[in-house]
């Protein structure tokens, strides 16, 4: 009963997100209508178009399964930036310079990358905990350092001497093959649906999930239920960040098979992810779909120049269509972060 | 004179001018905050709140060409924002963090846009005129005795003056204060204000002065280091000034040894690696303000 | 004051129109037991709280006071149960803020607030450090630089709300004598207690209250204790609970020499010792703040114990998780539910397995939660304790107070607990779900569960228990059966009078 409300209130401000969105285009003199149009077949268009989409959808999924993760035991996990970062370093660093069988190549990664992830958001949850710093400001600060390790090894110890600013490839062992080639989707994307739904089978299906839960919404109460408050805390913030960081994996494997120094080929996944975690209501299953549009919104820009280039017309720019894409998105996470504002009035 | 290698940036004047400058923004970021938490309120926004007052008073400079006019516009900046956070944490008891965060976000996101909306690009803005920046002193900029007279300033208001007594019990244990007399309300709302408008008097600094011109990374986690800083220098505005030429020191260090013996990127990281551990009071531990975070209901 | 009248918007009516006088130069004694509406009364006299209707009269003239400001202004300073001092200030400034003296614009001028709190200092013989962190200072001087803050601020009505709780034997005696200085000065003192031996020991008159109305007012060297006792408590209808005579097994929950600190850090619970059998309530009554809350936490796991032991069912159970405890068969029924007892967003069949989450009875064969089990569980406590609701998944927000109330029960007692602690059960709950409840506790002790009863509805206590201990500073100061005693015994042990009784 209360999910129609909410799936509905999600609903009218993507519509009211779309609407403004619309009139900053007009106002920038261009055709909303067309630029809409441009959107949608630059996400869903043709195959091309829909395998690219998808395989945006997946790093988003699992960074916004990050913060929703950490969100249900009242934590702000904004470090899937860095944790993303550490995962990526997994991937190279046992993707390139180790050799191994198939199947177990990636499984040592995906296993490392969880853990090294893990530990960054458990440093956090740890520091919340033990000593009351705030997981905002910890998670951030940590993210420069991931960023900076991250460079530093990729830069130094892990580079491709062929191929300037570029991380030596990674064995096809160890590999995320493409669900189609020539495409950018790999199999990343199932992966990051089995992670989606693990998750929400942790949160509510087990024990385990039950107390993170119940911590985040009155711990008071769970340690009147003999749930040990600080514990389920840390751990939330680990399997955070571990999740955050399967996504840098993930992209390794699957889509580049390398990593350039600057990782700009992940930068922005784990801000992105609070976003996608924002619409999703902070819930698994609902960050699917979340991904799904955020991705749509992602590749459509794109493709928009292009096609609003009609009759001679210079089309939509680049920037203009991330705008409106972030105006959408701020609309859409409104209602989320109403609620949460609210959550402390009561 | 002996080869001193990468010490030699030692010896340079402009190494120490370059940290005086880099402290500002973020000492007066932690100044203001500083005069908000000890009333009880905890303003997670700053980031986005240096962002605004670079935005407002870059955007207003631009335009203008007039120095004063985009300070106003910096300062009325943060006077905004500052009643925004206010109304929702102190007036309707939202939960302070979110609402601090989602500051950031709105903040971001709106750079973004305006960046493009108005001078068409995803990066920097283009230089804002002369008479839009903020003119040297003697070499350096009269932000930086601003900075500190402003330290100075508010730790005499808050251990010398009945507005600082009042500030302080508020931020201690409001039900007291109530009790005693004090507008609980009234004073979280200025404590929030004062700290939001210093606040973005640092990003007008960052805006007008040391880039004069504005970029979506502008702030480049400033904010979050000003949030640490108030920890490390134990709520006291003139230890705030002292951390903040240390924070200057360390990112003048970080931006100007060359590469060599130590990797540019560990350099890079000190200013951030303090931070986690000055927040996490394995240097000098101090107490918060017993209220902080707490909204207050009237029974 | 007269005719004042408070109503709460949830319907509480505090004060039914009060009127209370008290002459200038005299110390008046305000009595009454919980829920009488003593310091509801001095609050709106301090201008904390408004009152839905009524009139103030000082001097003769009509006021209306609509903040502590504006009752300091007219004289009035007030002294809380729960001292308003900024923990980190000194004595000075605790004193000074709000009316701190200015040398220049904005400068407190510390120096000649240091010389006037010195002569005032002089005059009472209140000696204070006034330099030291209040926190660091005992709770006697604490109080003492309550009352100098009145005094400080020119009061000359003081009102001191259960002064005496805090402090030692000793500092009650150098109170005292205080206070009758301030009277001979001129000072009208108004003392709040519940203390029978105090009224009698300091009051030239009494008022004393009893929910909400006044019963009498008398000038103290023409009562005695018994009859203060009776007013204080008297019944006029006498609540008729039909009951069993109890068939009792064995003890079920000892508690021996329990030492308990509260938040302060003083003593909540001195070396309580006592039993409680299957079969039987046993209720405690008493003046909240006494160490009842203290008591119930320790038994259940959320509050340290500083000394002494508890048995439970055999096993010494000191200083266990909760969760074990209630594996052990302790069920509890906790004091403010919105706090302990449910989770609001929390689903009606999640709520109902809080505590038993981790049981292996809601396990599946691989480890993961059992939705028909849970829900098979939730089901029986929603039929079989009357809790209303549209279905098993909807948030425990929906549900009314009392529901909520019985699905907490429910969910205890679901639980098979031998020994059944229930704190103020029928708080705030309407008059069905009250009685609902009270059936419940009596069925349970009739199945041979034995069950600890902490209210602070004397009615209650009484209408329910088998066996009764009145509470007073963390002592028992009587163990008696309900049925046989009398109201001014009952008022007596509440004001701090023991009473052998029975154990």
């Amino acid at each position: 009963m209360k999910y129609w409300k909410q799936i509905a209130d999600s609903f009218l401000s993507l519509i009211a997100g779309f609407f403004v969105g619309g009139i900053i285009i007009w106002l920038a003199g261009f055709d909303p209508i067309l630029f809409y149009q441009g959107l949608l077949i630059g996400a869903f268009g043709n195959l091309y178009y829909l395998m690219t989409t998808l395989s945006y959808a997946a790093p988003l999924m699992l960074t916004g399964l990050s913060f929703a993760i950490a969100a249900r035991a009242s934590l702000f996990n904004v470090g899937a930036e860095g944790q993303s970062y550490l995962g990526a370093l997994a991937a190279v660093s046992i993707g390139a310079f180790l050799a191994m069988p198939n199947l177990a190549h990636q499984l040592l990664i995906i296993i490392v990358a969880f853990i090294l992830g893990g530990l960054l958001g458990g440093l956090a949850g740890w520091l919340k905990v033990s000593r009351g710093v705030n997981e905002v400001v910890s998670t951030i600060m940590l993210n420069y350092l991931s960023l900076y390790l991250s460079n530093y090894l990729f830069t130094y110890q892990f580079y491709d001497p062929m191929r300037a600013y570029k991380t030596k490839d990674i064995e096809a062992t160890a590999v995320l093959p493409f669900v189609m080639p020539g495409t950018d989707l790999s199999f990343s994307l199932f992966l990051a649906l089995l992670v989606s739904f693990l998750v929400y089978v942790l949160l509510w299906k087990t024990p385990f999930g039950y107390e993170i839960r119940a911590v985040g919404l009155n711990p008071t109460a769970a340690s009147y239920g003999g749930i040990n408050v600080r514990r389920s805390m840390i751990m939330s913030m680990f399997i955070s960040g571990g999740v955050a960081a399967l996504a840098g994996a993930f992209e390794v494997m699957g889509r580049f098979h390398c990593m350039d120094t600057e990782l700009t080929y992940i930068k922005g996944y784990g801000f992105d992810g609070i976003a996608v975690a924002l619409i999703g209501r902070n819930h698994p299953i609902a960050i699917i779909p979340a991904s799904i549009l955020f991705a749509m919104l992602k590749t459509g820009v794109q493709a928009v120049q292009r096609y609003t280039s009609v009759g001679g017309r210079t089309g939509v720019p680049l920037e203009l269509g991330l705008a409106v894409q972030g105006v959408i998105i701020v609309f859409v996470a409104l209602p989320s972060i109403i609620d949460m504002i609210r959550r402390r009035m009561r | 004179m002996m080869d001193l290698g990468i010490l030699s940036i030692f010896t340079e004047p402009s190494f120490y001018l370059g940290a005086l400058r880099l402290m500002v923004p973020i000492t007066l970021a932690a100044i203001g905050e500083i005069i908000t938490e000890r009333s009880g309120v905890v303003n997670i926004g700053l980031e986005g709140i240096i962002m605004l007052g670079a935005l407002s008073s870059v955007y207003v400079g631009y335009f203008t060409g007039n120095l004063y006019l985009a300070l106003s516009a910096g300062i009325l900046a943060g006077i905004a924002v500052g009643i925004l956070h206010a109304v929702i944490s102190i007036y309707l008891a939202g939960d302070q963090v979110v609402v601090g965060v989602g500051l950031n976000l709105f903040a971001y996101g709106i750079g973004v846009i305006t960046l493009y909306l108005t001078w068409g690009t995803f990066a920097n803005s283009p230089i804002i005129p002369k008479g839009a920046q903020i003119p040297k002193l003697y070499g350096f900029s009269p932000f930086v005795p601003f900075t500190i007279a402003v330290g100075i300033a508010a730790w005499y208001i808050i251990e010398r003056t009945s507005v600082g007594l009042r500030l302080k019990a508020v931020g201690e244990n409001p039900r007291a204060a109530d009790s005693a007399g004090i507008n609980v309300f009234r004073v979280r709302f200025l404590a929030t204000v004062t700290g939001s408008v210093l606040a973005s008097l640092g990003g007008v600094f960052l805006g007008l002065d040391w880039l004069a011109s504005y970029t979506r990374d502008i702030s480049a986690g400033r904010g979050f280091i000003a949030l640490a800083m108030v920890v490390f220098s134990r709520w006291n505005p003139i230890i705030a000034v002292l951390s903040g030429f240390l924070f200057g020191f360390l990112f003048a260090v970080s931006l100007s040894i060359p590469s060599g013996i130590v990797p540019d990127q560990v350099i890079w990281s000190i200013p951030y690696v303090a931070t986690v551990i000055v927040a996490a009071g394995f240097v000098a531990k101090a107490r918060a303000p017993a209220a902080l975070g707490k909204p207050y209901k009237r029974e | 004051m007269k005719g004042i009248r408070k109503i709460y918007p949830d319907g509480t009516i505090a004060l039914r129109g009060v009127d209370f006088s008290v002459n200038r130069g005299e110390i008046h004694g305000l009595l009454g037991e919980n829920g009488a509406g003593k310091t509801t009364l001095m609050n709106i006299l301090y201008g904390l709280i408004p009152p839905t209707s009524g009139e103030i009269y000082l001097r003769g003239e009509k006021v209306e006071i609509k903040s502590p400001k504006e009752a300091m202004e007219n004289g009035i300073g007030m002294v809380h149960q729960h001292f308003m001092l900024i923990p980190t200030f000194s004595a000075l400034d605790n004193i000074i803020l709000g009316k701190e003296p200015l040398s220049g614009p904005l400068t407190v001028d510390r120096k000649s607030a240091r010389k006037e709190i010195e002569m005032l200092m002089e005059e009472t013989g209140l000696k204070v450090d006034l330099d030291t962190a209040v926190e660091n200072l005992p709770v006697g001087i604490q109080q003492r630089i309550e009352i100098l803050k009145m005094l400080y601020k020119k009061a000359e009505i003081l009102i001191l709300d259960e002064p005496t709780a805090v402090l030692t034997p000793i500092e009650v005696k150098e109170l005292f004598s205080f206070l009758r200085k301030m009277r001979d000065s001129g000072k009208t003192i108004i003392f709040i207690t519940h203390k029978l031996k105090e009224v009698k020991a300091i009051a030239d008159r009494v008022t004393v209250l009893r929910r909400g109305e006044v019963v009498g007012v008398r000038d103290v060297k023409d009562v005695e204790i018994p009859e203060l006792a009776r007013m204080m408590v008297g019944r006029d209808i006498k609540m008729k609970i039909e009951k069993k005579p109890p068939s009792l097994g064995e003890e079920v929950l000892i508690v021996r020499d329990l030492w308990v600190r509260d938040d302060r850090g003083r003593e909540a619970v001195r070396g309580l010792s006592f039993s409680v059998r299957s079969g039987e309530i046993f209720g405690i009554a008493g003046v909240e703040g006494n160490g009842q809350s203290e008591l119930v936490e320790a038994i259940c796991g959320l509050r340290k114990v500083d000394r002494g032991s508890i048995i439970l069912c055999g096993v010494d159970v000191t200083g266990m998780n909760p969760m074990k405890l209630y594996s052990l068969g302790l069920g509890h029924i906790p004091e403010d539910r919105h706090k302990w007892g449910i989770i609001l967003d929390f689903s009606v069949e999640e709520n109902a397995i809080v505590g038993v989450h981790r049981s292996r009875k809601f396990l599946n064969s691989i480890g993961l939660m059992n939705g028909r089990e849970i829900f098979k569980w939730t089901d029986k406590i929603v039929k079989d304790f009357n809790v209303e609701t549209m279905s098993l998944k909807t948030p425990a927000r929906s549900l009314s107070g009392g529901n909520q109330q019985k699905l907490i029960v429910g969910r205890e007692l679901s639980k098979s607990p031998r020994v059944i602690v229930a704190s103020q059960p029928t708080r705030g709950l309407d008059v069905a779900a009250t009685e609902y409840i009270r059936d419940l506790l009596l069925r349970m002790r009739d199945e041979g569960r034995a069950i600890l009863l902490v209210s602070a509805d004397l009615d209650e206590v009484m209408g329910l228990s088998d066996r009764m201990a009145v509470m007073y500073e963390g002592r028992f100061t009587g163990i008696v059966d309900p049925e046989r005693v009398s109201e001014e015994q009952v008022g007596m042990m509440m004001g701090g009078i023991s009473i052998g009784g029975i154990s």
